[in-house]
């Protein structure tokens, strides 16, 4: 195939919403995919996150340390309300909390908005209180887990709105 | 007995253990990495979490994951399963000291059987027959001469810094032995820098026979016979029968017994399954002990018609065996296929998206597998798809009825073993019942040469 007839495709593809095609012309074939990225709706759910490694065994005598962890990487935006949406995953296997203690405030509630690396909840595991805390600012728009509730590794947590 | 079980593995085995569970009356929880959110033990268990990303060091064998997951989903025990987390003291006691029930050897057995070594030590002390040779490096000619006469030729001449097959030197007569023990010792000085060699009774036709043993807490120990497994590719067990073509009642009587008598001495509990090495004159040798439920056990259920892992899962709560070694009784004859995701020729793995699968069925039939239709053999795990078992009066039977499973399997989208197993099944050796660990190799072999 000839650099014009590909430069031709690509000119008679600009400004539309294809964002990959196959050209078979004897026995070549041609697969292009487009820069634009895939809507939302389509992506496969997403798990990226950085595992945490935590050494303390169940026993430990020493009372629950607290230790800060990066939220799980906050993963493209789902199909909710609003188009500029992310949400903050689970990077463990835990339970999860809203406050410090029974009796403290929510670390955050909704509406509020947050700056990046701000305290957003706390997931238990191995007795180590871990404290979960965003990776970039956002207006708080749900909470999908109830206090005191176990959450799986990559399990959302929370959804935020960018502002 | 336990109320809810932690099943710390994946495919085939993690659903072994939840139906064996259920026909306890036991909840179940599976773990599961992100990759095998679609699978089917996870679909079956109780309860489920997702523990980590594909890769086994961060999910499979994520200790503080999984104990954060038995805390979490409040099992009271954790089944390791095989492979993984098994075979790891480590890991059974901190299982153990988080308060929680380890199903499986107590840790300091795990430990002592996981160092070949101290094994092999332990093991001639309880009263298990080592492979007889040089205790040490041969010193001198003339002890290695004392040495081969007591072990009787054939010898094989092993350098002790050599490995893989190198600086191994067979020796068939007396007359050789001075030259060849010069030649080696020149050779691996040459080669390795280091001529000092070991001296070991050579065995020509070795057979892989194992003894399956079921211990409770309680000094109660059986066996439950032998599996054989003698069909190897690089060490790979492929297909495993039971009863062994080579044992008679007599032989299978006396294995049995010595294991049996070795595993009261070291006071071993829960399963295991001791392996051995035996030569074409019947005597046989301890190899290594391998301290967990193993793949090829139903081969063990169906000659003896007893659920090994309900056994085991029993046992480890602490409940009497109540079974007598007069009890166990083998009857008919068992083979199991494994399945795998490979090349049936290059054995390189093939892993995939497997667009039509038919298993087979019919009396007799058996399949251990966490495969459907759609199901995606994963290039991050074992490539294992499927255990075929047949059960059947005879062993003639049991083959016929394995040729004929064979032919109703169908795994399409994926390339796997099933044609080799078909060839082998026809393989003269393998038919007659007189074959050793070598039968792979020479049946590769023959096919090579067939086709060219």
């Amino acid at each position: 195939m000839d650099v014009d007839k590909l430069k031709a495709i690509l000119a008679a593809l600009e400004g539309t919403d294809v964002t990959r095609i196959t050209w078979s012309e004897g026995t070549e074939t041609i697969d292009l995919r487009l820069g634009h990225p895939p809507s939302p709706a389509m992506q496969a759910v997403p798990v990226a996150t950085a595992p945490v490694t935590m050494a303390a065994p169940m026993t430990s005598a020493t009372p629950p340390s607290v230790a800060p962890v990066p939220a799980a990487a906050p993963p493209p935006a789902g199909p909710a309300a609003g188009n500029k949406t992310f949400t903050v995953n689970s990077p463990f296997v835990g339970t999860f909390y809203r406050s410090a203690s029974p009796d403290s405030p929510s670390f955050v509630d909704v509406g509020q908005v947050v700056k990046k690396g701000q305290v957003l909840c706390i997931v238990e595991a191995m007795k180590l209180m871990n404290e979960i805390e965003a990776e970039q600012p956002g207006r708080l728009v749900e909470v999908l887990i109830q206090n005191g509730s176990p959450v799986e590794y990559g399990e959302v947590l929370f959804r935020f709105e960018l502002v | 007995m336990f109320h809810r079980i932690l099943i710390a593995n994946r495919g085939e085995i993690a659903l072994r253990i939840i139906r064996a569970a259920r026909e306890l009356g036991i909840e179940t929880v599976a773990v599961h990495s992100t990759a095998d959110a679609n699978s089917l033990h996870v679909r079956f268990a109780d309860q489920s979490f997702c523990i980590g990303p594909p890769p086994s060091k961060e999910s499979y064998l994520n200790i503080p994951a999984l104990l954060s997951a038995a805390e979490v989903s409040g099992a009271d025990a954790i089944h390791p399963g095989y492979g993984f987390l098994s075979e790891n003291a480590e890991f059974a006691e901190m299982v153990m000291h988080s308060g929680l029930g380890w199903i499986g050897p107590r840790p300091e057995m795990i430990r002592m059987m996981g160092n070949k070594i101290r094994a092999k030590e332990a093991m001639k002390e309880a009263g298990l027959p080592q492979l007889p040779g040089s205790e040490g490096v041969v010193q001198d000619e003339r002890e290695l001469g004392r040495l081969a006469a007591s072990v009787g030729f054939p010898v094989i001449l092993k350098a002790a810094a050599g490995g893989g097959g190198r600086g191994m030197k067979i020796v068939r007569e007396k007359e050789q032995l001075g030259q060849m023990y010069r030649t080696a010792s020149a050779e691996s000085l040459a080669a390795f820098g280091n001529g000092d060699m070991y001296v070991e009774r050579y065995v020509e036709r070795p057979r892989h026979i194992e003894i399956q043993i079921v211990a409770d807490e309680h000094g109660n120990v059986v066996h439950f016979g032998e599996r054989e497994c003698s069909v190897q590719r690089r060490h790979q067990k492929m297909l495993e029968e039971s009863p062994s073509p080579a044992l008679n009642d007599k032989l299978r009587e006396r294995m049995g017994r010595v294991a049996v008598e070795a595993m009261r001495k070291v006071r071993y509990n829960n399963v295991g399954t001791i392996e051995f090495l035996l030569d074409e004159r019947g005597d046989f040798y301890f190899m290594e002990m391998n301290t967990r439920i193993q793949v090829e056990h139903p081969v063990t259920e169906s000659v003896t018609g007893i659920d090994l892992l309900k056994e085991q899962i029993r046992l480890a709560a602490g409940e009497e065996l109540g079974r007598t070694q007069k009890s166990i009784v083998i009857k008919g004859h068992a083979i199991e296929c494994r399945i795998n995701a490979e090349d049936p020729m290059s054995f390189a793995p093939s892993p995939g998206l497997i667009t039509a699968y038919h298993a087979p069925g019919g009396l007799g039939v058996r399949i251990d597998s966490a495969a459907y239709e759609q199901y995606r053999v994963l290039p991050f795990y074992d490539s294992m798809v499927a255990k075929l078992i047949v059960m059947a009066d005879s062993r003639p039977a049991a083959i016929m009825r394995m040729r004929r499973a064979l032919e109703e399997y169908i795994v399409e989208g994926i390339k796997t073993n099933i044609p080799f197993h078909k060839k082998l099944l026809m393989y003269e050796p393998f038919v007659q019942g007189r074959y050793d660990t070598r039968l792979v190799e020479k049946l590769l072999a023959e096919s090579v040469a067939e086709n060219s």
